[in-house]
């Protein structure tokens, strides 16, 4: 049975439907890729699965237990991580703060450095200080330490050197083996595919694709059309 | 010499007030990011529990601290309004509403409260506490600007030093990355609510002898708050505090002037139009470059 389940999820943003009736799945120890073009909706969805939006319409579902109306503190402290896009710091807080603001008790800050060791020089330097690649390895850190059994990134490589991009599909590769069940939005469709598992992609708010990466991988062609639209999967 | 002391040193009560309202009005807009127009309406409501049981002969110091706890939760109520229909608000939006929220907080207290017609407001600290080059100076001008000072160690120990104090700071960053993360932003938030409606709330029992007590003359020590507050850029508790008092301190000085003494209550607002003024300078200067 699958961990974390959005069923025909709607979602508007100012009175326009941006997500229709999108279904979605996530199992533990498993890594779901979310890809689609510009403006498909993806970071809309996460929204509304977070609770960052009200949605619409549909159910969410974290271990079988109905999350829809809970507010976003409550859906965290379920047990749904979220890593926004753009990098959310507090900027104003140390890294080491900024580790401390969720911390599970059964959390240890340590565990954050082992993860990215190159956080621990900086830990005592304002967030808002560090490059983009110590940033993001800082939001994700934070949201892990808050135990979540599910996370979901949007967005992890916007903007990051290709090296580190690397590093940190590796990391979810090793987060994932160890039993976490992560929801990854991704713009290197490649790279997340390589990495993942299962891959949804969407177009104008509509869930087109639902299978495994490999397929996708595999037939780079087909991933091409739904990005471009031709794929017969209109209307 | 001596007469213009006199008149520096009877403006502290006023100047500790201000002071105290002018940090609490800091402290609410940096933690819950609102310019809070009801901050002395809050503490008014609180000292006219204690006026109220008082005069119905309950004793003074219960009734002291009923009215704390009438303040308490005046800004409770207030904060939960704020927090649970505007927290996603603009700035501007969440100040017009604390306005109105003001507008009618005045008209209800007004109405329970008689109008405008004076009360009988106890003086809970009466007598001096030390001469100051020869001038009396009041326990209740000493008290005020101590809470104002004991307020801002208080705030600044607890933000930097305790889990709910990093809670707050992360909170007033990015409110929806805190929530993220499971911080119950909305229970922390009624919390600084509380916490300075109960601070307001005495603060205004020391200084609402020295005024006349009726609703709305005290609700609107709110505007010398800002001031205070103003001049710490709504950033700074310490240049916030300092403000306070050499806003209440002018406002004495003033007072002793036969001539321009009835124009002292204007002395707020040429402190907030000089601020205004001086940062949109600063902020031309910025576009410039
Ligand atoms: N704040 C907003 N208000 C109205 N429309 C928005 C807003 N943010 C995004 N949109 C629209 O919603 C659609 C989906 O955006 P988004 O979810 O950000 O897509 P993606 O993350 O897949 O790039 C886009 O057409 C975008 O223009
Ligand atoms: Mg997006």
């Amino acid at each position: 049975m699958s961990i974390f389940k959005a069923n025909s999820v709607s979602v508007n943003r100012a009175e326009l439907a941006i997500v229709n009736d999108v279904d979605l799945q996530v199992e533990r120890g498993t890594i779901s890729v979310l890809l689609g073009a510009n403006g498909a909706g993806k970071t809309t969805l996460l929204e509304g699965l977070s609770g960052v939006i009200r949605i619409a319409g549909g159910t969410i579902e974290l271990e079988g237990q109905p999350l829809q109306r809970a507010r976003p503190g409550a859906r965290a402290r379920a047990g749904l991580g979220y890593v926004e896009q753009g990098r959310t710091v507090f900027r104003e807080l140390t890294t080491e703060e900024n580790l401390r603001v969720g911390l599970h008790d059964s959390a240890d800050i340590s565990e954050a450095y082992a993860l990215f060791p190159e956080l621990v020089q900086r830990q005592d330097v304002p967030a808002g200080l560090l490059s983009g690649g110590e940033q993001q390895m800082l939001v994700i850190a934070r949201a892990l330490l808050t135990r979540p059994k599910v996370l979901m990134i949007d967005e992890m490589s916007a903007g990051l050197a290709p090296v580190i991009v690397g590093r940190l599909m590796q990391t979810m590769r090793k987060l994932a083996d160890e039993g976490l069940a992560i929801l990854l939005v991704e713009q290197f469709a490649a790279l997340a595919l390589d990495v993942g598992d299962r891959a949804y992609v969407m177009r104008r708010g509509r869930m087109v694709y639902d299978g495994d990466c490999k397929t996708l991988l595999d037939a780079p062609d087909k991933l091409h059309d739904f990005y471009l639209g031709s794929a017969n999967t209109e209307g | 010499m001596n007469s213009l002391l006199t008149s520096a040193v009877a403006g502290l009560t006023a100047a500790g007030a201000y002071a105290l309202l002018g940090v609490c009005a800091v402290f609410t807009y940096r933690l819950v990011a609102v310019v809070n127009f009801t901050g002395a309406a809050i503490g008014t409501a609180g000292t006219f529990v204690l006026i109220t049981l008082y005069d119905a002969g309950f004793p003074l110091w219960p009734s002291v601290f009923a009215g704390i706890a009438g303040g308490t939760i005046a800004g409770v109520l207030i904060g939960f309004v704020m927090t649970t229909w505007f927290a996603e608000s603009a700035a501007s939006t969440k100040a017009a509403v604390t306005v109105a929220l003001l507008v009618g907080l005045i008209a209800i207290g007004l109405r329970l409260t008689g109008g405008q017609h004076p009360h009988v407001m106890p003086d809970l600290f009466p007598g001096s506490a030390f001469r100051l080059a020869g001038v009396e100076v009041t326990i209740a001008s000493a008290l005020t600007i101590g809470l104002a000072v004991l307020f801002t160690l208080l705030a600044d120990w607890f933000l930097n030093l305790t889990r709910t104090g990093l809670h707050l700071r992360a909170l007033s960053e990015r409110p929806m990355a805190a929530e993220l993360l499971g911080v119950r932003v909305k229970l922390l938030s009624i919390f600084v609510w509380a916490v300075t409606g109960s601070f307001t709330a005495f603060a205004l029992m020391i200084i609402a002898p020295q005024r006349s007590p009726n609703f709305m003359t005290l609700s609107l020590l709110v505007v010398p708050a800002l001031a205070a507050a103003l001049v710490g850029l709504f950033r700074s508790f310490w240049i916030a505090l300092a403000g306070g008092i050499v806003l209440g301190v002018v406002e004495g000085l003033v007072s002793g002037f036969d001539g321009v003494s009835q124009y002292r209550g204007a002395i707020p607002f040429l402190v907030i139009l000089g601020v205004l003024l001086w940062s949109q300078r600063g902020a031309r200067w910025d576009d410039a470059r």
